[in-house]
């Protein structure tokens, strides 16, 4: 396990790495759940983070992978969204039914949007634009080369444009 | 141009991701639970690293001390051979011979081995089947064991090995023919005790019932009056 003054460090990020894990989960427990559960991994593996390197990247790297795993086993176990509910919407550690209240609001148009955005889009535009990593933090995080950072943060801000587009018109 | 065509410059749409979105700021009690479910593996280990180590030390002392501590064994001689060919009995019951041997040509390996000679040999009979012979030592000294089964089923070990401290005791003298061995008890089997010059013989089983004595005694006329050990060397 790590010595207390890495976790002292690690947990500087906590509030940056929260408001991600709220972003991709949707739902505040499952946050809880994915923040704790990064957390615990990154004092685990403690011995593997190379000082010098970017710390924080490396803790999103880490709640990212955690995401995708939990993420890709509930697909595994619910393939089939009967409701019509986008399967991103349903709760990722299976605490609760959606309508418990505790599901996260969108509060702007570009919220919602941003919400509606595939996974890749969504994360490329919070660590580029919200929580400004460079390019090439942001492509160690996703395990891409840069070039492909760049595509998608791109190819995101155009479908993030669209739906805004919609929301005006509507 | 309209407002939406302005808004959705790159400028203006990675100025309203930094400053629009909300921020959802970490729970107190995140926090709380991180450090404490970090901490609690280190307090486990802290107790259990001693303990583990401490455990092994003392399972290692037992393992070197256990040989050398002082055994409980019976101050008479007779009752102490008495245990030792007991011991041997049961242990050739659940494991069976350690180097099984057909008489008579064995004889010379077992004397070999053995230290004793033996100039007659019981070799069974319609009622007592000979099993196998063997040398052991027991009580520090060399001897033979010849095991019989009868014809119940029992099985029965002769022992004869060099006893001068043994004095066959006189209160469990039975008279059987012309000879007087001593009937013993130990560990739920009975075993006739006597000698012949230095060998002290016994014959064990597990017949300890009034009629089962009744028995023993006629297998030990049989073995004793056939069987004639003398020290070799």
């Amino acid at each position: 396990m790590a010595d207390l003054e890495f976790q002292r460090q690690a947990l500087v990020h906590i509030d940056a790495l929260y408001n991600f894990a709220m972003y991709l989960t949707r739902r505040p427990p499952d946050a809880d759940d994915l923040v704790q559960e990064t957390y615990l991994r990154a004092f685990r593996f403690s011995h593997r983070f190379q000082p010098g390197t970017h710390l924080r990247a490396w803790l999103f790297q880490i709640l990212r992978n955690t995401f995708l795993t939990f993420y890709r086993v509930r697909e595994r176990e619910s393939p089939v969204a009967e409701d019509g509910v986008p399967e991103w919407d349903v709760p990722m550690f299976h605490h609760a039914p959606d309508d418990d209240g505790t599901a996260m609001d969108s509060h702007t148009d570009l919220e919602r949007a941003l919400r509606r955005l595939p996974e890749e889009f969504r994360t490329v535009l919070l660590l580029a634009e919200v929580e400004g990593l460079p390019l090439e933090e942001v492509a160690r995080v996703m395990a891409c080369p840069v070039g492909t950072v760049k595509s998608r943060i791109f190819r995101a801000k155009e479908r993030l444009r669209g739906l805004l587009r919609d929301y005006e018109t509507r | 141009m309209s407002d939406g065509f302005d808004e959705s410059s790159d400028e203006i749409l990675s100025r309203r991701l930094a400053g629009e979105l909300p921020r959802y700021a970490a729970p107190a009690h995140l926090r709380v639970t991180i450090v404490e479910a970090a901490a609690s593996p280190a307090r486990r280990a802290a107790w259990l690293g001693p303990l583990l180590s401490a455990a092994a030390t003392a399972m290692l002392l037992v393992l070197v001390v256990l040989p050398v501590l002082p055994r409980i064994v019976p101050s008479d001689p007779a009752q102490r051979f008495v245990r030792a060919v007991v011991s041997e009995h049961s242990r050739t019951l659940m494991w069976g011979a350690r180097h099984g041997e057909i008489l008579p040509t064995a004889l010379p390996w077992l004397t070999q081995e053995s230290g004793i000679a033996l100039l007659k040999v019981f070799v069974g009979d319609e009622r007592l089947e000979f099993v196998t012979a063997e040398p052991v030592y027991l009580e520090r000294q060399r001897g033979i064991a010849i095991h019989y089964r009868d014809v119940d089923g029992h099985m029965l070990t002769y022992i004869a090995l060099p006893a001068p401290g043994l004095t066959v005791p006189d209160p469990a003298r039975v008279q059987i023919g012309r000879w007087r061995p001593a009937l013993l008890r130990d560990s739920g089997f009975a075993a006739w005790v006597w000698k012949q010059g230095e060998i002290g013989c016994f014959l064990v089983s597990d017949m300890v019932s009034a009629d089962d004595v009744e028995r023993f005694k006629e297998y030990f006329g049989r073995v004793r009056a056939t069987t004639e050990p003398v020290p070799m060397y």
